[in-house]
């Protein structure tokens, strides 16, 4: 098991300053496809980034087999097999597979997109991370607060970083029967 | 993927903040770049920055002089377009407004420029309320801290939304905070922006009351800093608590963002918060646009430049525009401009009879001091496309039209030294219009009136529309619903705005981004002669859905 399979995009709630600097990485280095979602709790808007899960309720509902888990454990999309019909975006239970953009939906948006209909999905940016041990995927490496970080949950222990939900990667409560 | 990545030498930097973030270029295609954070020990890039490398390679890009017919446009060349600009001149003066954001090497070359042509002056521009913000820090005496500073500060005060001008800023005092629960940070935001949510303290300042806000602070802190008009404790006591907070501090870090629109008194803010960081053993972190403002200030001063205040009062000059968007920075209607340059097009190319290219920033090498504390050599992102002149270039092309021999720049620490400035005359505000009244703010996703960045692609996707923040009983009285378009209205102009009710928002005010330059024409600049200032003031506005 490869040290990128245990670690995870982590939000420190009370860092983050709604800059919008991590989707904006994102979208930047996704061909116009940004993996990282928002959601407004309160005051607060909030970035929502994938957890990897290791119990992947996306890649269950995918109807095209686009959503596969690569070598490393990461769950990615196929970006040709996509049809961008959104099932793996109503089915993550955590909400962070964005189906819309600036009120209109994702998949139909880009200009850059190599189809029409495609969903965002985020890779930890498996390009830039595979052979070097310090890099972080780029919404980590943008976030100026520091309010994101890329560790395993035994690091975010050590910086007494609580993970909301007692969970990070949902490895038993989604797990198939 | 990792092997068409390019390290660039340690100077490359995104400057369009005092943050100066490190940056790496990746080529997308054959010619197209995007930037990303550095492999190793990125400590951030905002929207602004990471729009930089689309930018550079945009494919509205301006990429020849053009002279505006009532044929159409015409392509000439860039001699030609020069020659062409001084003869329209005719025997009028030549008033060069040159973008402030530009290296201090470009800034002393067309300084040499224009004072070996008699016919010719030049004015460095930067955003007024920086500027104005900016003389009063340096009559204060405060020294000036980087955002790698701030993390040795035990208390903060935040003047506006200074999270949105550098979000960079946040990481030092977020870790100060991590490292000492009990830290103060004092925010004074009539606009209520994010930096308002961290605060321990929030100072409830009404609209344009930054500096008696801060007067009181520093009162309340036991600093002298008399104000007419300041509040009592009675008065304020959310100032007095603040200060009381912030009292005990050995290095305390003032962060102000001067924001489009919000007051006149941005010289006494300036004044004050560095008194007030000085006396508490600290110092003042100014979050201009653009990073290097301080530095375009000093140089345009000390090479005897034309203050901005008086070159817009000068209308028989012919003007030439040179980087920037200056209609659009003063939220100005098109009106005669002779030439403008630019990369990309905005409203002062739109209204010029001569639209010339030119390169950005970050095509541009040379020195930079970031936030008034770091003095940087910024190397270029990417060298600027070919036949596409920097801004002191095409002040050199001018010149030798008009029969000019080269002249020899200024040098010496130009940007280092401080001003000698005198304080600025106790003055306070006047009364804040009726409600409900428009205050700006800053944004990460936008530089300066978004005049550059709102080409971005990401800016486009995510923000349509300009978001109107309006608290939630001010959007139930006038029936306006979360998310919905609404058109805000003054002095008979208007712009659509998309309606985000706020809960931390006081009622009567409402708040647009500064970076549209449509939106700041509700509250247009005015030429203050009398006060030596530009400024706009906050306004009432009508908002219907």
């Amino acid at each position: 098991m490869s040290e990128v399979m245990e670690k995870r995009v982590l939000v420190d709630l009370d860092r983050c300053i709604e800059c919008r600097s991590c989707a904006a990485a994102c979208f930047h280095s996704h061909a116009g496809f940004p993996a990282v979602s928002f959601a407004r709790a309160g005051w607060a808007l909030l970035p929502m980034i994938c957890r990897q899960c290791k119990a992947a309720a996306c890649v269950d509902a995918c109807p095209a087999e686009a959503m596969t888990r690569d070598a490393n454990g990461v769950v990615r999309r196929g970006l040709f097999r996509c049809i961008g019909c959104g099932s793996c975006a109503r089915a993550c239970p955590f909400g962070v597979i964005p189906n819309e953009l600036g009120g209109t939906p994702a998949g139909c948006r880009s200009p850059q997109g190599l189809t029409g209909h495609q969903v965002a999905k985020c890779d930890l940016c498996e390009d830039r991370t595979a052979g070097v041990p310090d890099a972080v995927p780029r919404c980590v490496a943008a976030c100026p607060s520091g309010a994101l970080q890329f560790a395993d949950e035994h690091e975010a222990e050590k910086q007494h970083l609580q993970v909301v939900g007692g969970r990070s990667t949902a490895d038993h409560l989604f797990k198939r029967r | 993927m990792v092997g068409s990545q390019q390290m660039l030498k340690a100077g490359a930097r995104c400057t369009l903040c005092p943050a100066g973030c490190g940056v790496l270029r990746v080529r997308v295609g054959p010619d197209s770049w995007r930037i990303d954070p550095p492999l190793e020990g990125a400590a951030g890039l905002c929207p602004r920055g990471a729009a930089l490398g689309e930018l550079l390679t945009h494919r509205d890009r301006i990429l020849w002089p053009v002279c505006v017919e009532a044929a159409g446009r015409r392509q000439i060349d860039l001699s030609a377009a020069a020659a062409a600009i001084v003869q329209a001149a005719g025997e009028r003066d030549l008033l060069v407004f040159l973008d402030g954001n530009v290296p201090c090497e470009q800034i002393a070359q067309a300084a040499a420029w224009c004072q070996a042509w008699p016919k010719a002056r030049l004015c460095v521009v930067i955003e007024p309320a920086d500027e104005q913000l900016l003389l009063g820090a340096e009559a204060s005496g405060a020294d000036y801290l980087a955002d790698d500073a701030l993390g040795d500060c035990d208390g903060f005060v935040l003047i506006g939304d200074v999270f949105a001008a550098n979000p960079c800023c946040a990481r030092g005092i977020f870790q100060r905070r991590a490292e000492d629960s009990r830290t103060p940070i004092v925010a004074i935001d009539p606009a209520a922006g994010t930096a308002a949510k961290f605060a321990t303290h929030a100072v409830q300042a009404g609209v344009g009351q930054e500096a008696l806000a801060l007067a009181a602070v520093a009162a309340a802190a036991g600093v002298e800093a008399r104000l007419p008009g300041a509040p009592s404790p009675a008065e304020m006591p959310s100032a007095t608590a603040a200060g009381k907070a912030i009292a005990r501090c050995g290095r305390l870090g003032v962060i102000v963002a001067a924001e489009y629109g919000r007051s006149t008194a941005w010289r006494q803010v300036g004044y004050l918060a560095g008194r007030l960081a000085a006396a508490l053993g600290g110092g003042l972190a100014c979050q201009t646009v653009g990073a290097n403002a301080l530095a375009a200030l000093r140089c345009g001063r000390k090479l005897g430049t034309v203050p901005l205040v008086e070159a817009l009062a000068d209308r028989a000059a012919a003007w030439v525009v040179i980087g920037g968007d200056l209609l659009g920075m003063l939220g100005w209607m098109p009106q005669g401009i002779l030439a403008a340059a630019a990369a990309l097009s905005n409203r002062t190319t739109e209204a010029a009879e001569f639209v010339l290219p030119l390169a950005l920033t970050a095509e541009m090498g040379g020195t930079v001091l970031l936030g008034g504390a770091r003095e940087a050599d910024v190397e270029p992102i990417l060298p600027p496309p070919a036949g596409v002149p920097t801004g002191a270039e095409i002040v050199a092309q001018l010149a030798r039209a008009a029969g000019i021999r080269p002249p020899q720049a200024a040098s010496g620490p130009l940007a280092t030294e401080r001003l000698s400035v005198e304080p600025p005359a106790e003055s306070g505000n006047g009364q804040a219009p009726a409600a409900p009244v428009l205050l700006f703010a800053r944004q990460a996703a936008q530089a300066g009136c978004g005049a550059l960045t709102a080409h971005g692609s990401w800016q486009q996707a995510t923000q349509p529309l300009p978001e109107l923040r309006i608290s939630a009983a001010d959007a139930a009285e006038l029936a306006i619903r979360h998310l919905a378009t609404v058109h805000v209205s003054a002095a008979g102009l208007s712009v659509d705005a998309k309606a985000q009710v706020c809960q931390l928002l006081p009622d009567g005010v409402v708040v647009l981004p500064e970076g549209t330059a449509a939106a700041r024409r509700l509250a247009m600049c005015q030429v203050d002669e009398a006060a030596g200032q530009v400024v706009a003031r906050p306004v009432t506005v009508e908002i219907t859905p």
